[in-house]
Parts: structure tokens; sequence; C-alpha cells
């Protein structure tokens, strides 16, 4: 069973979806501590610009990838038994999936609303 | 020929997998600072994909409306959410500065032994100092 990423492929996805979230929350934390009193507005502003929005966008889905390789490596490792196994990687990539989809859906109603 | 081989292998498996040590006390082995810090990693990556929903949540309500920015602003300012709030960014700071040693390591930067020793120290260091900036930060 491959589930879906096999090695070097696993290794790579790892390691491009987790230098661009290095980068996205270091420019998260730096705008977050450079701005003393976020108001609403301020902050709703900053996710609806398009690059914000895109890379944000972008953002959610590297994290499901990263999170996705990781904890079944875990899973792979730890939980021996073949059904318990099928259960809980079924059980994380239903949780990550719901995640991913109602953060995504927050960032599409955002910039939808922003345009109207 | 071929079939004499094939039963060698598998009595070798066999023999590997009876001689493996059941119950091993993991008291009695020596981790050295670069296992410490694996596991760290695991843990931290377990730890931050458990917190999504209440980020998830907390960013959802930040959005919405106004009164929901401020009622997510000011659930920062219970004691026990700041407290599970500071867990959380040691575990963000020690798996991203663990992270980046990973991705060094992959290009053969500071490979040899010594030098993986003292950037471990350095990450778990790291990872410490961020708790403990956003300790006095938040507190």
């Amino acid at each position: 069973m491959s589930y879906q990423a096999k090695g070097l492929q696993a290794w790579l996805y790892q390691r491009l979806t987790g230098a661009f979230m290095a980068l996205y929350i270091v420019y998260f934390i730096w705008v977050i501590s450079f701005s003393e009193s976020m108001t609403y507005t301020l902050w709703l502003e900053w996710f609806s610009h398009p690059l914000m929005n895109t890379a944000t966008g972008l953002f959610i889905i590297h994290l499901a990838v990263h999170a996705w390789v990781g904890m079944r490596d875990i899973v792979l490792d730890y939980v021996s038994n073949d059904s318990l196994r099928l259960l809980t990687l079924a059980c994380i990539s239903f949780f990550l999936i719901i995640i991913s989809l109602g953060m995504l859906r927050i960032f599409f109603s955002l910039a939808l609303t922003i345009q109207a | 020929m071929q079939d004499s081989q094939q039963t060698a292998a598998s009595e070798s498996k066999a023999y590997i997998k009876n001689r493996r040590p059941k119950n091993l006390n993991l008291l009695s082995v020596k981790f050295p600072m670069s296992a410490i810090l694996s596991v760290g990693h695991r843990a931290s990556g377990i730890l931050l994909f458990l917190s999504l929903p209440y980020f998830l949540y907390l960013l959802q309500l930040s959005l919405t409306n106004e009164a929901g920015f401020l009622l997510a602003k000011a659930e920062f300012q219970g004691p026990l959410v700041k407290l599970f709030c500071l867990l959380i960014i040691w575990g963000l700071a020690h798996h991203f500065f663990s992270g980046i040693r990973y991705f060094l390591l992959d290009f053969d930067i500071g490979i040899d032994k010594n030098s993986a020793k003292k950037s471990a120290v350095l990450v778990m260091l790291c990872g410490f100092l961020v708790f403990i900036f956003f300790s006095i930060r938040l507190l």
C-alpha cells in the first residue's frame, strides 16, 4: 500500500510544502508582531488582499499535504495492526479534508464578499 | 539454487523476527540529542495537527464580523488559553527550527556527527528561547 505518496515523492512533498509554510509563517508572525493594535478592518483587509488571499489558500493546501505525509509516517511506524492502521489513516485523512475544506471556504467567501 | 537462496532468506527473516526485543525498556537506552530532537519534531507535529480545529474556529470567528473579531481577541486573554498557546508556540518553534535543520542535513550541510550534535543543541535552545520570549510577552 502506498497511500498516495511513496518514497522520494513523499520526501519531496514534505520538503517543498515545509519550505513554503516556513516562509509564510515568518511573514505572518512578522506582520502580527509589528501591528500592536490589530483592528477588524485591518485584519479583513490584510486577508482579502489578492496576494495574501492566494498565499493563504496555498498555505492551507500545503498544510494538508505536509500533515498527511507526516501523520502517515508516524502511523506506519507505530501502528502495526493492519485494520487499525487503515482506520487511523482514514480518520486522519477525513479530519484533514474537513479542516482544509472549511478553511478554504472561509477564504473563498472572503474573496467573494470583497469583490461584491 | 534459487530455491535454496529463497529458503535461506526466509529463514533469516524469521530469525530476525524472533530475535526482536520485546518490551524494550526505553530507559536502558541512552538517547543522543538528535534523537530527542527527532522525537520532539514528531511530538510537536502531532500537537500542531491536533490543535488545527481550535485555530480554524478562531480564524473563522475573527473573520465573520467585528463582534466575532473582538471575541476571538478576548479568547486569548484567558489564562488556560494562554498556557495552551505557549505550548503551541513552543511546538511550532521546535518544528520550524528542526525542520530547517533537516532541510540543511538533506543538502549535506552539517552532516558530520559533531556538527549535527551541535546543531541539535542549537535547535533545542532556539525553541526554548522562543518559548521564553513569548512567555514574557503573553504572561
